[in-house]
């Protein structure tokens, strides 16, 4: 399993780096999302709202974002173009493809993590130390690998790229009402509540604001490793080779 | 357990109402270019997903090399190779980056050394390393021949690999089947273009989902009648004749053909022959 794995890991990375303007704008993009963020910030004043408190949850949003819709696409291309099918045939096994494409985009995630840590320490100036910026990196590292297999998840019920498009503000946008980035989890509705658990950005969140002094509960982080897990077996599951 | 490569009985696949396959019956010897001829819509397509354990069936009976295709997939196709319709490939990457991604699948000893003795097979040494993108199609369909044959199957299974390319290289896929064959390979390929029946060594006729005639090229052609127009003065003599080279010298009697020749055949190129003739060079351009 582990030649398939890394067969398929080194074949994404290859197209990948055919593909130079895909890269170039997946690392752009937050930067030039946060950037558009601080000079917002800055041209208003808010009399209550602290934007340096708000940056790192919001960033955090970005990384979920970005990652998941950049590989909800990528299966159900494989799919149309036939190199899925070829993939079964010639023996590939499902955990593999999964397992694969994750290890690809995880490199991907790491360096995009980077950058969204970057531009908000540069643009917010956040005086956070370093363990802290550390651990931060850390949550947005994991969210960003579990978005990725929430968008793997997602594709594979598309059958077309058309299809993938609905499901993008069905994951998206509970994530920005539910998950605590707006209005605390503690003071919602208990359906609510139920709901945000659904969402991964809920545990990263929260998580967050322990780091960052802002309320929250770290022991919340822990619930990001198995959610990723369950995420990932269903993503395997779902990847349907027979029709 | 039989000996065939292929052996389906009572096939029957739903896709919703509509009934793909209705109680198909196949026998695939072992050894053979088999053809799967048909118009669009047959349900050749479904067919080869079914025999590659792509496509779950309703009902029937199917043996793939012994093995079945929805429940011994992983064993099947170790065995097997398949050329889907489109060429199917990562067009970004090198011809022979795509036949080794898909060679990696497999435990294959000297994956390299295949992989060059697979390419040159298909004539593409030279430009192993240019991205697939800039391929024509044909050579695309040579790659994707490439990528289905890396591990060494002992059943191919193409789906309408000749579809639109041009004659030439269609002589030339054709001929690399054949080679394939003489070693031992079994091919089954499907298609929609009737001339290329001649190429295999036994074809089954199918028609919305069913096999309406399974028989080599010969046998197909024994069921048809010729239809034979003599002018004689100002008599015309409209004939169709069951068998036509052996009833042809009884009908020419009647015009005073000796009696002693039992037999003429009329072979006329076909418009494929004289175009592939052209283009080999064999027939002189018209001025």
């Amino acid at each position: 399993m582990l030649t398939q794995v890394f067969a398929i890991a080194v074949r994404v990375l290859r197209q990948l780096a055919h593909d130079r303007r895909f890269v170039a704008l997946s690392l752009i993009v937050p930067f030039f999302i946060i950037w558009m963020l601080n000079i917002f910030f800055d041209a208003v004043e808010f009399p209550v709202f602290r934007p340096k408190q708000f940056i790192v949850p919001a960033a955090a949003f970005i990384v979920h974002f970005l990652t998941y819709v950049l590989c909800a696409i990528v299966l159900v291309r494989e799919r149309t173009a036939q190199t899925l099918a070829r993939m079964f045939v010639n023996g590939y096994q499902r955990s593999s493809i999964i397992t694969g494409y994750i290890l690809a985009y995880s490199l991907l995630a790491t360096l995009q993590s980077l950058i969204v840590l970057i531009s908000i320490q540069v643009f917010f100036e956040l005086d956070y130390a370093p363990e802290t910026m550390l651990a931060i990196y850390g949550v947005f590292w994991l969210l960003a690998l579990i978005s990725i297999a929430l968008g793997i998840f997602v594709s594979n019920f598309a059958r077309n790229e058309g299809q993938v498009f609905p499901f993008i503000p069905l994951m998206t946008m509970p994530s920005v009402f539910f998950s605590g980035m707006i209005v605390p989890v503690s003071q919602m509705p208990d359906w609510a509540g139920f709901l945000s658990t659904f969402t991964p950005l809920y545990y990263a969140i929260e998580g967050l604001h322990a780091l960052t002094d802002n309320g929250g509960d770290l022991a919340m982080l822990w619930g990001l490793p198995p959610y990723g897990l369950i995420v990932l077996t269903l993503a395997t599951l779902t990847l349907r080779e027979q029709e | 357990m039989n000996d065939d490569a292929v052996h389906i009985t009572e096939l029957r696949k739903n896709y919703g109402k509509f009934e793909a396959l209705r109680g198909l019956n196949l026998t695939v010897p072992r050894g053979q270019i088999f053809g799967l001829l048909g118009a669009n819509g047959a349900g050749k397509t479904t067919l080869i997903k079914v025999l590659i354990g792509l496509g779950r069936y309703h009902s029937g009976q199917v043996s793939v090399l012994g093995l079945n295709p929805q429940t011994q997939a992983r064993s099947l196709r170790r065995q097997i190779g398949y050329m889907p319709q489109e060429s199917a490939l990562y067009e970004d990457l090198s011809a022979r980056d795509n036949v080794r991604f898909f060679g990696r699948a497999h435990a294959i000893q000297n994956l390299e050394a295949r992989i060059d003795q697979i390419l040159e097979f298909v004539n593409l040494r030279e430009r192993q390393h240019e991205a697939v993108h800039r391929f024509s199609g044909g050579m695309k369909q040579r790659v994707s021949l490439a990528c289905a044959l890396v591990h060494q199957p002992t059943l191919m299974l193409l789906d309408e690999p000749t579809a639109g390319i041009d004659p030439k290289l269609r002589e030339t896929l054709w001929m690399h089947f054949r080679t394939l064959a003489a070693q031992g390979v079994t091919i089954i390929v499907s298609t929609h273009q009737m001339d290329e029946a001649l190429h295999c060594d036994h074809i089954a006729v199918m028609r919305e989902g069913v096999v309406l005639a399974s028989d080599t090229p010969r046998g197909l052609l024994g069921r048809g009648t010729a239809h034979i127009k003599i002018w004689n003065g100002a008599q015309v003599v409209d004939e169709t004749l069951a068998q036509y080279p052996e009833e042809l010298p009884r009908l020419l009697q009647r015009f005073h053909l000796d009696p002693t020749v039992s037999r003429i055949e009329v072979v006329e190129d076909t418009l494929e022959d004289i175009i592939l003739n052209l283009i080999n060079g064999k027939v002189p351009a018209a001025s």
